[in-house]
């Protein structure tokens, strides 16, 4: 009967599945991150965080005595049931003492992790996982957010662009975000905040990811004249090809690209001619120089271990991560985890930049340690301004008048 | 406002320009060989990553004449072993179109997600053909899109010369309009079948070369083309290259006009509303033959 | 193939799927992949019997599912309709929807159909995000993030219990193949099987193209709203992810992998390939890519899928039996 053998060898491969055995030898970490899809580019800056985490632990003798392995979960575009399922994978199967993840799943992975107690870092900054996370905060204790939502970064953005050494020629702004839930947040918050200080909205323009082409909406910018263009889309291609058919016939505007400068093909792409760009990072690190020696050496081991730029989301997945650690360390096991998530919540990590506190909703808040760097294009390299909050001007960097504007 | 109106009409006949020379690549190979291809916008992202390896790890001197000079031959021999071992085998069973269908989606996917694990998930980008701007008063151009305006129509000349002045081309067409008359005169159908796609990959790639120098290269790009090239061809009638040709003009245009008076956002719903009311009153699209 | 081994091949996978959770209950990974393995093998014949019987290359099938999960979900959180009525009434809306998508399809051929159906995904997600979507209660780009559990007599089938979401999943799912075996069986699988071998001659004979091809429309999103809106209640939360190009390339691989038109394969083939994606996932990006190639290997060496090996293997009993007159 071939017909059972078929069977039976499907049913091995089930008994295969279900029993992959736990070495006993190591703490298992559990990394989320969208290796495949659209979001993959993402995953990847996330996971060079922790994996120089990893590697410093490791170096340095291991965690308790024992080493790290890591053990990856593809999140692809974040479907529930795959968030589902690699919450039960990482937590349930493979028993890791941490999870950390990218954007995970706008609320899915709250409610799919929240129902273990290994500690979970995620970075959706959107309000829905943070609403989910309100339905039951005891229950979810374990979910730590890694940076703000998106309103209080839109919040940020505006107050830098207010306290721009520079004369705006007029009051019109032009808000362009995706149809996501992070960049309609980003533009309805910019949008109330620019009128209530009597500024008009003369373009609040929504696209759809994949946009290349920008004539029609570069056209009626010409007719508009701005003083500020805020664009907010989570992507790479878009805000170069935007940016480069802007300068094609410039007008005296401010450009905002918000997130979208963190991706680090834009200012690589654009050079010289993005020169005045303006932009932003939640939870990153000033550059070129860093505010301290500490901080410095780890830019220029990440530039020197990926030979790239800093990515967004790998100094939050690197504190974070280093965070754990140190509160694992303090449990004096990393499975404790009632004793791992008491210690990260109620002592200050001491981090590169300074000691960061998880704040309301178990939210890194921009703060001193983990600041919202707001950033300038100047000679083809990201020059930190300001760092928020509170708006604060960051060394002597200078806000220098954007090269297309006359 | 009239300088405004000329703005939007150029972007529509830029976008319009590309669209069909990566449509009618496709159009081409359904009218002739009934076979469609799904795994057609994997090979723009193809033309774009060789671009890329020959101009910027490789940088090979001639730049872009190198590459389009090398390009060509080896669109070809991908597109003609394609069409030879992995359709043609299908060609004698029943189900063919569908069975068809499926191995080019699954060869889409191992494509794409090969680009992935090759050359990793971020953009590329590739040397501007021509960099800067051509100035004319009110209008300004990207003398990129002009470059591209260019070659696009160029690139759809030859093509209509080499189907209506060679000996390849005339056998296609004699394949599409009957191929059983085709063969009985004595064209070889099966290298026909072959070359067709040979052909179809060539535009494709180049239409990849050409926009990924704009657009840059991206591993997830080829669905987005994909289902872009499918709606055109699909709007002027499958097979019908004339109507693809008109289809893109009028796609190009449609995307330019709504994303002016409407908003980007609607442009995908316009041109699907487009396509539904076209299919709805004439099912075999604007051109196409019963 | 034969009514009977129809039924044998079924009853032996859906037995095995059904057991499995005594031995690996306390998994909750392995209940997961058992569950979707029955949500997927559902929607994928519901494809089979549209693409392979019906001859109908229809691409719509994820957006069904997702109009299904969206249907119900609006019902049980904006017009707080009992869970358990809204999984039947989503059933019932995709339906209508499938034959609405179905009637323009019909006059079109090949290509046409797939581009309709897939256009009609592609749109689906616009409009769930934009101002229409947001009216019915769709909750924009943001989604539905809290969908209520189905409740059966005040016991509540929720993700955080798996057992019994399983077994109430496993009788839908018996339920449901039994309509499509009754159905293949029925003379309306012979008109399907007719109208795809020639329409003429099937037209010819009286058999009505139009009735049959809409009929198998609307069963087939009924059938596929329903294991939506089943999905939904069953993980909670709702957002037009659910649209992905994965979901879709996932369900065609189990199609291919069972075998076109070659029912109950498909089942098989959901099984294999649930089976091999959750194997595969610690490769990472190489999972897909052995994914895509598999389907071209699959296309062109195994036309008929797993049930054609099988079939090879039992070829020679087979034939005493059935002669050479399986109905393919």
């Amino acid at each position: 009967m071939k017909k059972f053998g078929l069977m039976s060898l499907v049913v091995a491969v089930f008994m295969v599945l279900g029993s992959w055995a736990i070495a006993a030898d190591t703490i298992k970490v559990g990394c989320a991150f969208s290796l495949t899809g659209d979001y993959a580019g993402s995953g990847d800056n996330y996971f060079k965080g922790v994996e120089m985490a990893v590697e410093e632990v490791n170096a340095a003798g291991g965690l308790l005595g024992k080493q790290l392995e890591v053990v990856m979960f593809d999140n692809q575009d974040f479907a529930p049931e795959v968030v589902m399922q690699g919450a039960d994978f990482l937590m349930d199967q493979k028993k890791v003492a941490v999870v950390v993840a990218g954007w995970a799943g706008a609320g899915a992975d709250v409610r799919a992790y929240g129902k273990y107690d290994a500690p979970f870092f995620l970075d959706d900054g959107s309000q829905a996982s943070v609403d989910v996370y309100k339905e039951d905060p005891e229950k979810y204790y374990n979910a730590y957010f890694m940076t703000p939502v998106a309103a209080d970064q839109g919040s940020s953005v505006f107050n830098v662009l207010q306290k721009l050494p520079y004369d705006y020629p007029n009051k019109k702004v032009v808000l362009i975000n995706t149809d996501d839930a992070w960049g309609g947040e980003i533009g309805a918050v910019m949008a109330k905040r620019f009128e209530e200080i009597g500024w008009e909205v003369a373009l609040h323009e929504v696209v759809p990811y994949g946009t290349n082409e920008w004539g029609p909406i570069l056209t009626k910018i010409r007719r508009i004249k701005p003083a500020v263009i805020h664009f907010e889309i989570a992507a790479s291609q878009e805000p170069i090809t935007f940016v480069r058919q802007f300068l094609k016939k410039p007008t005296n505007t401010i450009i905002s690209l918000g997130w979208s400068i963190t991706p680090l093909e834009v200012v690589a792409t654009l050079g010289k001619k993005a020169d005045g760009v303006m932009g932003d990072m939640p939870a990153g690190v000033p550059v070129p120089k860093a505010p301290n020696a500490e901080a410095q050496a780890w830019l220029d081991k990440y530039k020197k271990r990926y030979n790239h730029d800093l990515g967004v989301g790998s100094f939050v997945t690197y504190t974070s991560f280093m965070a754990w650690a140190e509160a694992a360390k303090a449990a004096g096991d990393a499975y404790d985890f009632k004793a791992v998530n008491k210690h990260l919540k109620s002592v200050p990590y001491k981090g590169l930049m300074g000691d960061i506190t998880w704040g309301e909703n178990n939210t890194l808040h921009p703060q001193p340690g983990a600041p919202m760097v707001h950033y300038q294009v100047q000679n083809g390299e990201l020059v930190t301004l300001f760092t928020a909050p509170p708006v604060t001007p960051y060394k002597d960097n200078k806000f220098i008048k954007p090269q297309w504007i006359k | 406002m009239f300088v405004e109106i000329i703005d939007v009409i150029i972007s529509g006949l830029l976008n319009g320009s590309v669209y069909a020379l990566m449509a009618i690549g496709l159009a081409l190979v359904y009218g002739v060989t009934k076979a469609f291809n799904f795994a057609y916008g994997s090979f723009y992202t193809m033309g774009g990553y060789f671009a890329w390896v020959f101009l910027v790890p490789l940088n090979l001197p001639g730049g872009y004449y190198t590459v389009f000079l090398t390009a060509i031959p080896f669109l070809f021999v991908v597109g003609f072993f394609l069409e030879k071992f992995l359709v043609a085998p299908l060609r004698k069973r029943s189900d063919w179109q569908m069975k068809a269908m499926m191995l080019t989606l699954g060869l889409a996917l191992f494509l794409d997600i090969g680009y992935m694990a090759i050359f990793g998930p971020r953009l590329k980008s590739l040397p501007d053909i021509v960099e800067g701007t051509l100035d004319l008063g009110q209008l300004v151009f990207m003398k990129q899109d002009v470059v591209i305006f260019i070659l696009s129509i160029t690139g759809l000349l030859c093509f209509a010369w080499l189907l209506n002045n060679t000996r390849v081309g005339m056998a296609v067409k004699a394949v599409a309009q009957n191929p059983v008359g085709a063969q009985i005169v004595g064209i070889p159908k099966d290298r026909v079948f072959a070359a067709t796609f040979a052909i179809s990959t060539i535009m494709v790639g180049i239409g990849g070369i050409l926009l990924s120098q704009k657009n840059f290269v991206n591993p997830q790009a080829s669905t987005g083309i994909m289902i872009k090239a499918w709606v055109i061809t699909a709007f002027g009638g499958m097979g019908s290259i004339r109507g693809s040709l008109y289809a893109a003009l009028i796609i190009g245009m449609l995307e330019a006009f709504v994303g002016y008076y409407l908003g980007m956002i609607h442009i995908d719903i316009a041109v699907l509303t487009v396509l539904l009311i076209t299919l709805a009153f004439r099912p075999q699209g604007l051109m196409g033959r019963e | 193939m034969k009514a009977k081994s129809m039924i044998k091949i079924l009853a032996l996978t859906y037995g095995l799927i059904g057991i499995l959770p005594i031995f690996v209950s306390d998994s909750s990974i392995m209940m997961r992949i058992l569950t979707m393995i029955l949500i997927w093998s559902v929607v994928a014949s519901c494809w089979d019997l549209i693409m392979g019987y019906a001859g109908i290359f229809s691409f719509g099938q994820v957006a069904f599912y997702v109009i299904g999960a969206y249907s119900s979900a609006i019902l049980s959180v904006s017009w707080n309709v009992p869970p358990i009525i809204a999984v039947f009434m989503a059933g019932i809306i995709t339906a209508i929807i499938g034959v609405l998508v179905g009637l323009p399809c019909l006059k079109l051929a090949g290509p046409y159909i797939a581009l309709v159906t897939f256009a009609f995904q592609l749109a689906l997600e616009p409009f769930l995000k934009g101002p229409l979507g947001k009216a019915i209660g769709s909750g924009g780009s943001r989604g539905i993030i809290s969908v209520p559990p189905i409740e059966i007599f005040g016991y509540s089938f929720s993700s955080s219990e798996l057992v019994p979401f399983f077994y109430l999943a496993f009788i839908m799912t018996l339920i449901c193949s039994a309509i499509i075996v009754v159905i293949l069986k029925s003379h309306w699988g012979t008109a399907f099987l007719a109208l795809k071998d020639s329409e003429d001659f099937a037209a010819s004979l009286g058999v009505s193209a139009f009735k049959y091809k809409l009929l198998v429309f609307g069963i087939t999103s009924f059938i596929t709203g329903l294991f939506g809106a089943l999905y939904v209640h069953y993980v909670g939360i709702l957002s037009t992810r659910m649209l992905s190009m994965e979901v879709f390339t996932v369900l065609l691989i189990m199609i291919v992998v069972g075998g076109i038109g070659q029912y109950p394969g498909v089942v098989l083939g959901a099984m294999v390939t649930v089976t091999m994606n959750e194997l595969l996932r610690p490769m990472g990006i190489y999972r897909l890519l052995i994914m895509g190639g598999m389907v071209v290997v699959v296309v062109l060496l195994l036309p008929d899928g797993v049930t054609g090996l099988i079939r090879k293997f039992t070829a020679p009993k087979f034939r005493r039996k059935t002669g050479a007159g399986s109905l393919r």
